[in-house]
């Protein structure tokens, strides 16, 4: 009498719960994802110690450690404060401007000299803005 | 399918950024006519190592306080000048403690 036994191959795992699992992370990032613009240059914002409400505006201006400006693709301070005066007027050529001011999101360096942005804020209010968003990253 | 599905995941997760970011305000001098400054001079100087008052100095624990007497209200406009080598991390310290106080209408000259 001889018991052979036959190896039983393994029935093949089943694909389906992987598939649920990565359309379910799939899902959560598409839902909680914020795609940003790639930052110009390594920008570490100033800290602060209290979270407040969040930074939101239609432009966003880099300075970065150097003291140097970006916008979009606009490097350097007349390039960029040029070209954040033509988009101003754009946005504000299809919506008027009136009822509501577009917000202006400053991304700063925490290391570069107050004076260089207080030096700034002139220049950023002849470009048409009034306040200023200054982006803080809270701990 | 699962290969487009693995792909758009890898992507989201590469291409989004979690933790929002918060924010001080600052305001640009006279572009806000109808808040004319009003009241008492409120003139921070923040210098490398410490603040100024209205020229005198003073520890940062005592700047509330003392802006408290200066103003009347908390819309109160406070002008905030930054000094010598004072770094942009020293400023928005000033400024969230002023915030702390709820004083909001701070502006920034040179």
């Amino acid at each position: 009498m001889q018991f052979t036994t036959l190896p039983r191959r393994k029935p093949p795992e089943s694909i389906v719960p992987m598939i649920n699992v990565v359309f379910l992370l799939l899902i959560f990032f598409l839902m909680t994802a914020q795609i940003s613009a790639p930052e110009p240059f390594e920008i570490t914002p100033p800290d602060t110690v209290n979270p407040s409400e969040e930074a939101e505006g239609e432009f966003t201006l880099y300075l970065s450690s150097q003291g140097e400006l970006a916008f979009r693709d606009a490097i350097g301070e007349q390039a960029a404060l040029a070209a954040l005066d033509v988009a101003r007027g754009a946005f504000c050529a299809t919506d008027g401007c009136t009822k509501k001011m577009p917000a202006l999101v400053l991304r700063a360096d925490g290391a570069i000299l107050a004076k260089r942005l207080a030096a700034l804020m002139p220049k950023i209010g002849q470009a048409g803005f009034a306040t200023v968003q200054l982006v803080t990253s809270p701990q | 399918m699962i290969d487009v599905v693995f792909l758009l995941l890898v992507f989201f997760m590469l291409a989004s950024r979690f933790g929002h970011d918060s924010r001080v305000l600052l305001n640009v001098v006279g572009a806000k006519a109808e808040s004319a400054y009003q009241g008492p001079p409120r003139l921070i100087d923040v210098l490398p190592e410490g603040l100024r008052l209205n020229g005198r100095a003073l520890a940062s624990e005592d700047l509330l306080p003392e802006i408290e007497a200066l103003t009347e209200k908390p819309e109160d406009t406070i002008v905030l000048r930054p000094r010598d080598g004072a770094a942009l991390q020293q400023l928005v310290t000033v400024m969230e403690q002023l915030g702390e106080g709820g004083f909001r209408n701070v502006v920034l000259v040179e």
